[in-house]
């Protein structure tokens, strides 16, 4: 029987329901393709195919490489390693301190666990951006402005990730860690050697998260990562946007460099993620 | 994010861990848990109450230089700030901002997660692409709608297509602001979609099968079954969505800086331009309260709805 809240009910409906939906998914994906195609384009040869407008737009005609042979050799590469480096070291050092944070706020029983927790969370629910200039003149007068140090750092603790870890060590059964207990295993190997290996998904899904924070980052790296040694990829491309001559070839191809990382792994670890934003949006 | 868990299923876990400890509680674990905890808590207190306590203090000094000096003004800065026709002119740009950019992202996120929810052929590709700009750095998305909404760009290509005037798009006072709203969507809206559609599987059956049995139609079940069952959900996309959108800097920074005539100049860009451009550290710290305390007050508001259900 058909449900009242279903579209899809009869082949004709269906057929509806397809075409709406392809036609979104295709409006989601055109910018991106349109970039993929630019990139591989030279500058002048990007605003070919519009008057009159081709399919062609999509497809370039000649195929050349010599945008991200640019790339590789300036500013821009090393912002790459950079970025790759400081986003690393921020969701594997921002994974163990956000994973020690829950499993304390999950397994470990002490006195004001209630209110530690509600001040973590109510601290971090306070968005990065919005305290982020403050923090930027601190960090000056840390001396801590240009360096990989302060760059990682906001990065490392996630109210969102240390959220999503407790509710997954919450529902690992709590008598795995009580035999351990009695097996003489302390709180530091219950963590390590029981709650982590059972808690992949919950990592990858708080990894993820970590991982598009920093990376998409911009106003942090803006303010504090400027001597051109220590600058970040949306940093260098926004660079190349800004610059007198623009050379529209090699942004698509930075543009596309920096969309590659993610989407990379955002088709592997596609469930991961969505199931661990679903389980903070409804369960909320 | 929602953080208070009233899923029945995590209230219990948390209950079962409880008992058990309450047989043998050992001062060992306060020891482990400050263990635990001091990384994180040292970087609450680095990251987000320090920063919040200088804002706060220098919002009510004049003359601060690079974090020392500045006397106390009492509420000079506010009252300079709010005095100020420019300022005025940001909270302005920034409430029209919002009035339009939640509404438009939430029915466009609706739409999308009612027509995912379906069964049609390829809806895991469709699914994905709509996600897929989540995935794009913010500046990534900027730099692309930016060359788009070139004057020979693309966009005026196609209107040009279909034998309609080309836009100025980025240069003009009157378009800017929606220009960046469309480039904002394109990135948002995948996202607040997965959170819908997470809401409108989680809505039992039993629901729609009682709706079919009262013979209600398709509107009629979307309105009085669907959407007051995904009440939740929905509060939780619009205030996330509110907060992150009030927090708005990469486009305005790399395409408008605000202009033209002001027209793009969202809260956020302002603070940023008052500290560093301007140099007025006081006036950007008052803009930086300011904003804390708009965000603070929708969190709450959030807090009080999720209450009142329970």
């Amino acid at each position: 029987m058909a449900l009242p809240n279903q579209l899809a009910t009869t082949p004709a409906r269906t057929f509806a329901v397809t075409v709406l939906a392809w036609i979104a998914a295709v409006g989601f994906a055109l910018p991106l393709l349109w970039m993929l195609a630019g990139s591989f384009r030279t500058g002048t040869d990007i605003f070919a195919n519009l008057y009159p407008l081709s399919w062609k737009l999509f497809f370039p005609s000649e195929m050349t490489f010599d945008n991200y042979a640019t790339l590789v050799g300036g500013e821009f590469g090393l912002s790459v390693v950079n970025s790759i480096f400081v986003t690393a070291a921020t969701v594997l050092v921002g994974l163990l301190i956000c994973a020690m944070a829950a499993f304390a706020l999950s397994i470990l029983r002490f006195r004001g666990a209630a209110f530690v927790f509600a001040l973590v969370v109510l601290s971090f629910l306070v968005p990065f951006d919005a305290i982020a200039v403050p923090l930027a003149n601190l960090f000056r007068a840390w001396n801590l402005d240009n360096s990989y140090v302060g760059l990682i750092l906001p990065g490392l603790a996630n109210g969102f990730a240390i959220f999503v870890l407790r509710q997954f060590f919450m529902n690992i059964p709590f008598e795995l860690a009580e035999a351990a207990r009695v097996d003489g295993l302390g709180w530091w190997g219950i963590f390590w050697r029981i709650y982590l290996p059972l808690s992949k998904p919950a990592l990858i899904g708080a990894g993820f998260t970590l991982f598009l924070f920093q990376w998409g980052a911009y106003l942090w790296p803006l303010m504090i990562g400027t001597d051109p040694s220590k600058v970040l990829g949306p940093i260098a491309l926004a660079n190349l946007a800004g610059q007198f001559e623009v050379d529209f070839g090699a942004i698509f191809a930075g543009a596309f460099l920096l969309t590659l990382v993610p989407l990379v792994l955002l088709l592997i670890f596609q469930r991961q993620f969505t199931e661990s934003l679903a389980s903070t949006g409804t369960k909320g | 994010m929602t953080l208070i868990g009233s899923n029945p299923r995590v209230a219990a876990a948390e209950q079962a861990p409880a008992r058990a400890a309450t047989r043998r509680r050992s001062p060992g674990q306060w020891r482990a848990a400050a263990l635990f905890l001091l990384p994180a808590l040292v970087l609450l207190v680095a990251l987000r109450l320090l920063p919040t306590a200088e804002a706060v203090a220098q919002s009510f000094q004049r003359g601060t230089q690079s974090f020392t000096g500045g006397r106390f003004a009492g509420l000079e800065n506010y009252t300079l700030l709010f005095t100020d026709p420019t300022f005025q002119n940001v909270l302005w740009v920034t409430a029209v901002f919002l009035v339009i950019i939640v509404p438009l992202q939430i029915a466009c996120a609706l739409f999308l997660a009612v027509l995912l929810v379906e069964r049609f052929p390829g809806v895991g590709i469709v699914r994905t692409l709509v996600f897929i700009p989540v995935a794009a750095p913010a500046a990534v998305a900027t730099v692309i709608w930016g060359v788009a909404y070139q004057p020979q760009g693309p966009i005026n290509a196609v209107l040009a297509a279909v034998g309609l005037p080309e836009q100025p798009f980025l240069t003009s006072a009157d378009q800017a602001l929606l220009c960046i709203i469309v480039l904002l969507s394109w990135i948002g809206v995948g996202y607040w979609t997965l959170f819908l559609i997470a809401g409108l599987q989680d809505i039992p059956r039993e629901l729609y099968e009682a709706a079919a049995l009262d013979g209600a139609g398709w509107w009629r079940t979307l309105w009085s079954v669907t959407l007051p069952n995904l009440r939740r959900p929905l509060a939780f996309v619009v205030v996330a969505n509110t907060v992150s959108s009030v927090l708005v800097f990469v486009p305005i920074q790399i395409l408008t800086q605000g202009g033209p005539a002001g027209s793009t100049r969202l809260i956020m860009y302002d603070l940023y331009n008052s500290s560093f451009v301007l140099g007025d550290l006081n006036i950007g710290q008052t803009e930086v309260v300011i904003l804390l305390v708009f965000l603070i007050a929708i969190t709450a508001v959030q807090f009080r709805m999720l209450s009142k259900e329970k």
